[in-house]
């Protein structure tokens, strides 16, 4: 087992090409949900998992259907892939849902709409296709599903806390809400952008 | 029971309609996709080494290790191989021509995700013109004490286009 | 509402972007130039068309408890068929897009209309609505991929503009760039509808 290399995907997914701030993914529940600290670990937990299980799930399909050298029909599938991916995505989130419910209703409660629309978060569907892209084996596809969850949940509870601390703050009138907080994102990004260069 | 028959019917009436149509599609674009990809690797080939009129891959196994350059009638005119080197951001993939003396005709900068307005410029000319007619052994960037000018503010990346040149070229000289 | 209302409301009333906050995925992405912007923006334009035709076209043959999925395998066909024909048509922009082409069929402005609009009225007012929607989408990355562009690289398509001696922010055609640059935008629209608002006071 390569450790270094899973070591690499992982500091690189969460820090150095981070999902939400330096690869454009999971922009929408990134403005929707980091209003509240607790909703917004709730969603980041809901999306790690999400995320780790559609790595699986898709390398799976990929390697087994799709790709034609390792598939059980042997003919080359990969144009089947993005419906293929978004819908074993869309049956997850569905289970998910369920399993939500039943486990924890007020984590369910809290996320509301957000839950389902787990599904039309470009993060999950892009790790997926990242990880064919990447050539990545089944580990390191879902080390790099874990930990670009993680880095989604790192991005989005920063934002909740200044989020949080921002209501306290005197905004003019006309930034406040969605303008002030690309703002605050963009300075997050600024930040991030440190961890670009990174050798090991 | 009942309930479950119908929308089940109708996802996969359109699941093999779609299915269908995207098979058609597919047989379309595919060979389409395939010459386009054939077309820019012999583009870049060309661009390296501009007297050769057709290349002749020498692999080992299953990689094809470098191309020999030969011209209409046959003479060698040089070799074309590529080498890749991980920069600041993602690998830098180069293709390199080489006279039949094994100096540098030209190189060109094919794949780069590196930092736009510092990095991305390793595919202008302005950096990569400076390897013509050099040896390919004993290039370092001059921070490294050479005669290669890196790029301003993307020392790593002109470092990775300079040693992936070297370090492949030294690999491969004996087989040329 | 007038037929031709259905179309222009996508393009600032309810534009996908400024006012709904949809699809900002992609229009931060891909707004490092105008022409990944242009090429973005006809190929959403033609999925949601085509989708919100198709869709339009089905309604009554797709069981309400099945509707998502089935919205999903119509538009995710249609990403398919726009990310073949672009590998094969028009290489480099395909190259240029990335995953952000097969990223289309996640575009909430997609699935939102199908969902809010193809799915309760009739074709032709939901092509409208798709072209209005597209292009509203289009012309918001323009604007922000416009900024960006002359400010991180000094181009317009490719054609310089500002003199050789200008430095280019290269942070403006980085991800903080794309934060700071919306925000901004954003704010300015606020400004301009208080104004009117208070206007209309």
């Amino acid at each position: 087992m390569d450790f270094s290399t899973l070591f690499i995907i992982i500091i690189g997914s969460i820090f150095i090409n981070n999902f939400v701030i330096a690869r454009f993914l999971g922009l929408c529940p990134y403005i929707g949900v980091s209003k509240k600290m607790d909703s917004a670990l709730g969603m980041g937990m809901a999306v790690i998992f999400v995320m780790t299980m559609a790595s699986t799930i898709t390398w799976l399909i990929y390697t087994f259907f799709l790709n034609k050298a390792t598939s059980i029909f042997g003919i080359d599938l990969t144009f089947l892939r993005t419906i293929a991916f978004i819908l074993s995505i869309a049956v997850l989130v569905q289970f998910v849902e369920m399993v939500i419910k039943k486990a924890a209703p007020e984590l369910y409660k809290a996320l509301g709409i957000y839950l389902p629309l787990i599904t039309t978060n470009c993060a999950v569907l892009g790790v997926s296709l990242l990880n064919i892209n990447e050539n990545y084996n089944f580990i390191e596809s879902i080390v790099n599903g874990a930990a670009a969850g993680v880095g989604f949940t790192l991005v989005l509870v920063l934002m909740a806390g200044i989020r949080e601390r921002l209501e306290y703050s005197k905004v003019p009138n006309s930034m406040k809400g969605m303008p002030i907080s690309f703002i605050v994102a963009g300075c997050m990004a600024l930040a991030f952008l440190g961890f670009s260069g990174m050798k090991f | 029971m009942k309930e479950f028959i119908r929308p089940t019917l109708v996802l996969l009436i359109i699941c093999v309609i779609a299915g269908a149509i995207l098979s058609l599609v597919y047989k379309q674009t595919a060979p389409l996709i395939a010459e386009n990809k054939l077309k820019t690797e012999e583009a870049a080939r060309r661009l390296v080494l501009p007297d050769a009129q057709f290349f002749k891959p020498i692999s080992d196994s299953s990689t094809v290790l470098f191309y020999e350059g030969y011209s209409t009638d046959s003479t060698l005119v040089g070799y074309v191989f590529s080498c890749v080197q991980y920069g600041y951001s993602n690998d830098v993939k180069t293709i390199v021509g080489l006279t039949p003396e094994l100096m540098i005709s030209a190189i060109t900068v094919v794949s780069q995700a590196e930092t736009p307005g510092l990095g991305a410029n390793s595919t202008k000319p302005d950096f990569t013109a400076q390897f013509s007619g050099k040896n390919p052994d004993n290039i370092y960037v001059d921070k490294d004490g050479g005669d290669i000018q890196s790029l301003t503010g993307a020392t790593i990346t002109s470092r990775a286009v300079t040693n992936a040149i070297r370090e492949t070229f030294q690999k491969l000289r004996d087989r040329l | 509402m007038k037929a031709i209302q259905e179309f222009t409301k996508g393009i600032i009333k309810e534009n996908p972007v400024f006012v709904m906050a949809l699809g900002l995925c992609p229009t931060l992405a891909v707004s490092t130039s105008i022409q990944n912007a242009i090429g973005m923006g006809a190929a959403a334009t033609f999925v949601l068309v085509c989708s919100n035709i198709m869709i339009s076209l089905l309604k009554n043959l797709i069981p309400s408890k099945v509707r998502i999925p089935c919205f999903i395998l119509v538009i995710a066909s249609f990403v398919t068929i726009v990310d073949m024909a672009m590998e094969a048509y028009v290489p480099p922009l395909h190259k240029s897009l990335g995953i952000f082409i097969p990223l289309i069929v996640v575009n909430c402005i997609i699935l939102g209309r199908a969902e809010a609009f193809a799915s309760k009225n009739g074709v032709f007012k939901s092509m409208l609505d798709g072209l209005g929607m597209g292009l509203g989408f289009m012309l918001a990355i323009m604007v922000i991929a416009t900024i960006r562009e002359i400010l991180g690289v000094g181009t317009i398509l490719d054609i310089r503009i500002l003199p050789a001696s200008y430095k280019p922010m290269i942070v403006a055609i980085l991800p903080p760039g794309a934060f700071i640059t919306i925000g901004l935008l954003m704010g300015l629209l606020n400004i301009i509808q208080n104004k009117k608002k208070s206007k209309a006071n």
